[in-house]
């Protein structure tokens, strides 16, 4: 995209010449109330996208599990008097999409509107409803927490899920991302239309919102927009901060029985840390190790060597406390203790030795040759930009990306992976069916 | 799709109007040159950002293979990335990942397609990649073996281990008789324990070849670049004389199919597909147009009449869509899905949809209602002006399935061309009971309960 007011990027590396790429310009203001605002104007389609991200995943359910998904569910199911189906006609007739996700740290509200007068007032002034009205009405919430039940439910049908689940428990174990996001049967009964209000009143609060806008209308066009969407919002509390996690865990292996064909097997800790000082060193690692695909080490040892599973693959995700480093794979029930052995191998050898020259330089290429691909849409900015307001980097984050990715050394690498990735204390979970192992003996 | 997302192996058809252009705002011009060798090369200028995306479209997926050999068209998808005559196996993928770029190919019943997405200026060495793998593929057991593994653990993953998956797989196998939709695209187990090496290699001479591909690019690039590329890499490789392939229509359907397929799942599930048309079926495609909308006045939104209806209105369904794909190249099947909400059956679910499907034959559709629909696709067609990918898609799509990559430019405008009464007329010509089948899928622990 052409991106008014770029700073043009000269970046000098010594491995590639690339293109200069327009790095855009995040404004920043704060509304009277206590919101945060970021703005990307964008030339060239007459879109506007929007998220609202307020500190309230299910990490502030306190022991309601499953009010922070359920709340956010029940938003635009009735609004300012209007029903579900009257919130989503009015969206709908000028084309507009809105949608809410809950995760441990978020509840975000996304939005994506044509920005010609009509659709623009119509679907913003949805928004505003959906954002500072909502009625929860008895009928609507029955039902939505009937559907998460189902849904909750449905996660026993999924191998996949199963593991996730057992994961998050074991190396989480007291912190709040032990739970499921959707909560558990149990904990959804016991829900009432009250926590959910509660819950919507202590969190959905300007000092715990961020807005980012990202599209084709002026900043004076974004300001008296947001103006009109949180100007109202109750100033409210910052959420306050979650509990550290507990990452000297002993490492230990555990099995759930499942009847599927595949075991799926997750090797994790948690490690990271929005904006932690070991990001570069450890993301252009594990890109190495196993976050490129075909070009990593997992892939090579577990499918191109073995021909062990199909999706094979290891990231290190940055959440508000420590999230986990996790390496993940499928394999047919008799491999799962050769896949776990090479897999285990694969990551010894890594962190006892670090990457290869070449395979620095390789990942460094790709990294930075791909930069302008992380930009070249307005969804992809979006997502961007929500990371870098998100997680308290710098706003000229981009700016240095590809230098910082450059700076790496290998060095560096072993040593943030020997500092942070303990073996001895990762958690293994497979779910699947045991069954006599089949070895193959080189 | 080799790598590790999905986009082909759609089971829950969301809805979604695959629309295009819209002229006022933004013109649509695409530019194509035949190659000598029969080529087609297409060319989109989007200049928003420095980047480009490449794609190769072949005329060939799991629509045309026959018994025995499916699976064939995805294996073979597979290998296109384990060694050629001058490539490792894998040196492919490390090349373009050394120059920045990201590439998957994804393997569908009416085409097999490879792509690389680039910063512009390394257009020229994915081009020069895939032209040596059009005709230089070296095909080797070892990697073979070890490919076909891989394979079957992707099916394990996608059909064996996914109640849903494989629910779809038995549905589709009911549904059609003698359509070659009704084999799965990734292949029957059977069939990929059977397969050889030399299978491949005759699909691959079969079928890979200049005049049965079409070329797309999309992003900040120029045209007359572009088609110099494409002659210096493309143009020497020779054209194949190839066998069209058969027509294999399906036969007409006589009456209503059902059938249970019982699955370790906790929740029911439901499908159902009536025969329909599509594009390049027909030489009037209005009715198509009209099955399109259809599937948008049941599904498309949350205003749409199956979330308003039977998951808000009765509740009888937790989850439930409709999807119609009219760029199919052979006739297809309009498909309802849903799962039915705790202390409903998929009996009673099923006779909410048909009651559903009776008022649409029964009733005119709402003016507003219909408007809802078209502002939609108006809206989603510059949404998708967002994404080179998508629109890079549609193009190679069209183009493959034989509809012809023009077809887009008329998308929105016979949309909003479909009135109430031909929603009515179709849905009654179309919908009928004995066109349908229907698939329950049955918890298997309380299968016995009653």
């Amino acid at each position: 995209m052409r991106i008014n007011l770029a700073i043009l990027l000269g970046f000098l590396t010594l491995l590639i010449s690339t293109h200069s790429i327009a790095v855009p310009v995040i404004q920043h203001w704060k509304t009277d109330n206590g919101a945060n605002v970021y703005f990307v104007p964008t030339n060239g389609l007459p879109i506007l996208d929007a998220q609202l991200v307020f500190d309230a995943g299910s990490t502030r359910d306190a022991g309601k599990n499953g009010v922070a998904a359920l709340t956010s569910a029940l938003l635009d199911q009735g609004a300012a008097g209007q029903s579900a189906q009257q919130v989503a006609e009015k969206l709908e007739s000028v084309g507009a999409h809105m949608g809410v996700s809950t995760s441990r740290d978020f509840t975000s509200i996304s939005y994506r509107s044509l920005t010609d007068d009509e659709a623009l007032k119509t679907s913003w002034g949805v928004l505003n409803d959906v954002l500072n009205k909502p009625d929860f009405p008895a009928v609507d919430f029955a039902r939505e927490k009937k559907r998460t039940l189902l849904g909750i439910k449905k996660r026993q049908e999924s191998p996949a899920t199963l593991a996730q689940l057992a994961l998050y428990r074991e190396i989480y174990n007291h912190h709040p991302y032990a739970n499921a996001i959707q909560g558990v049967e149990e904990t959804v009964s016991a829900l009432e239309v009250v926590d959910l209000k509660q819950f919507y009143q202590q969190y959905y609060v300007a000092n715990n919102l961020t807005v980012v806008l990202v599209g084709g209308v002026t900043q004076e066009q974004a300001k008296k927009m947001v103006q009109e969407l949180v100007g109202s919002l109750p100033a409210g509390k910052k959420a306050s901060l979650l509990p550290e996690v507990n990452a000297d865990i002993e490492g230990k292996t555990i099995h759930q029985e499942y009847p599927s064909q595949q075991t799926h097997l997750m090797y994790s800790l948690p490690v990271l840390k929005q904006n932690d000082p070991d990001y570069f060193p450890l993301y252009v690692g594990n890109h190495i190790l196993g976050g490129s695909g075909f070009s990593s080490r997992i892939v090579k040892e577990i499918r191109e060597e073995r021909g062990l599973a199909y999706s094979a693959y290891s990231y290190f995700r940055p959440m508000r406390q420590k999230g986990p480093f996790l390496i993940g794979l499928q394999t047919r029930n008799e491999k799962v203790s050769e896949a776990s052995t090479a897999v285990k191998q694969t990551l010894k050898t890594f962190i006892q030795h670090g990457p290869t020259d070449e395979e620095l330089t390789a990942a460094k290429k790709n990294i930075m040759g791909g930069f302008a691909l992380k930009l070249d849409s307005n969804k992809k900015l979006l997502a961007n930009v929500v990371g870098i307001v998100t997680s308290g980097v710098p706003l000229d984050y981009l700016n240095s990306y590809t230098q910082k990715v450059a700076a790496v050394t290998q060095e560096q690498i072993m040593q943030a992976f020997q500092q942070r990735v303990k073996m001895s204390s990762m958690v293994m979970v497979t779910v699947g069916q045991s069954v006599e192992q089949k070895t193959n003996v080189d | 799709m080799r790598k590790l997302s999905a986009a082909v192996f759609v089971i829950n058809i969301i809805y979604s109007l695959n629309s295009f252009a819209s002229p006022d705002i933004q013109p649509n011009i695409v530019h194509e040159k035949v190659l000598k060798n029969g080529l087609k090369v297409l060319v989109k200028e989007d200049r928003r950002a420095p980047v480009m995306v490449s794609q190769i479209w072949y005329k060939v997926g799991a629509s045309y293979e026959h018994d025995g050999i499916t699976g064939l068209s995805h294996v073979l998808e597979h290998m296109m990335f384990q060694g050629t005559d001058n490539l490792e196996p894998g040196e492919f993928s490390k090349i373009i990942a050394e120059n920045g770029g990201r590439e998957n190919a994804f393997t569908g019943a009416d085409y097999t397609a490879y792509f690389q997405t680039m910063e512009a200026s390394r257009l020229e060495v994915s081009m020069k990649l895939e032209a040596e793998r059009m005709h230089k593929l070296k095909l080797q057991e070892k990697e073979f073996v070890k490919e076909l593994q891989v394979v079957m653990e992707e099916r394990r993953m996608r059909t064996e281990d996914k109640p849903q998956g494989q629910t779809y797989e038995y549905f589709k196998a009911l549904a059609y008789t003698s359509s070659p939709y009704r084999n799965p695209i990734i292949g029957w187990m059977q069939d990929l324990e059977d397969m050889q090496v030399t299978d491949l290699a005759a699909w691959y001479k079969q079928w890979y070849s200049p005049n049965n591909a079409t070329l797309v690019i999309v992003g900040d690039v120029d045209k007359e670049q572009v088609f110099s590329l494409a002659e210096q890499y493309f143009g020497a490789i020779p054209a194949a004389v190839f066998k069209p392939v058969k027509n294999r229509i399906e036969v007409p359907q006589l009456g209503i199919r059902r059938s249970i397929v019982k699955q370790k799942a906790k929740v029911p599930y439901l499908l159902m597909g009536y025969k329909v048309p599509v594009l390049n079926s027909v030489d009037d495609d209005a009715d198509i147009y009209a099955l399109e909308v259809l599937s948008g006045i049941l599904s498309g939104g949350n205003s749409a009449r199956l979330a308003s209806n039977i998951i808000r209105g009765s509740q009888v369904a937790s989850s439930a869509s409709a999807g119609y794909d009219m760029n199919a190249r052979l006739p297809t099947l309009f498909l309802f899905d849903g799962s039915p909400a705790q202390g409903y059956t998929a009996k009673q679910l099923e006779e909410a949809l048909l009651d559903q499907v009776k008022q649409l034959q029964t009733n005119l559709v709402e003016e507003k209602e219909l408007s809802r629909i078209k502002a939609q696709v108006i809206a989603s067609s510059v949404y998708e002006k967002d994404s080179n990918f998508y629109q890079g898609m549609q193009l190679g799509m069209l183009e493959t399935v034989g509809v012809g990559w023009q077809k887009a430019d008329e998308y929105v405008d016979k949309v909003k061309g479909v009135t109430a009464k031909q929603l009515r007329d179709v849905a009654k010509k179309y919908l009928i009971e004995d066109h349908l089948t229907v698939v329950h899928m049955q918890p298997e622990e309380t299968s016995n309960a009653n």
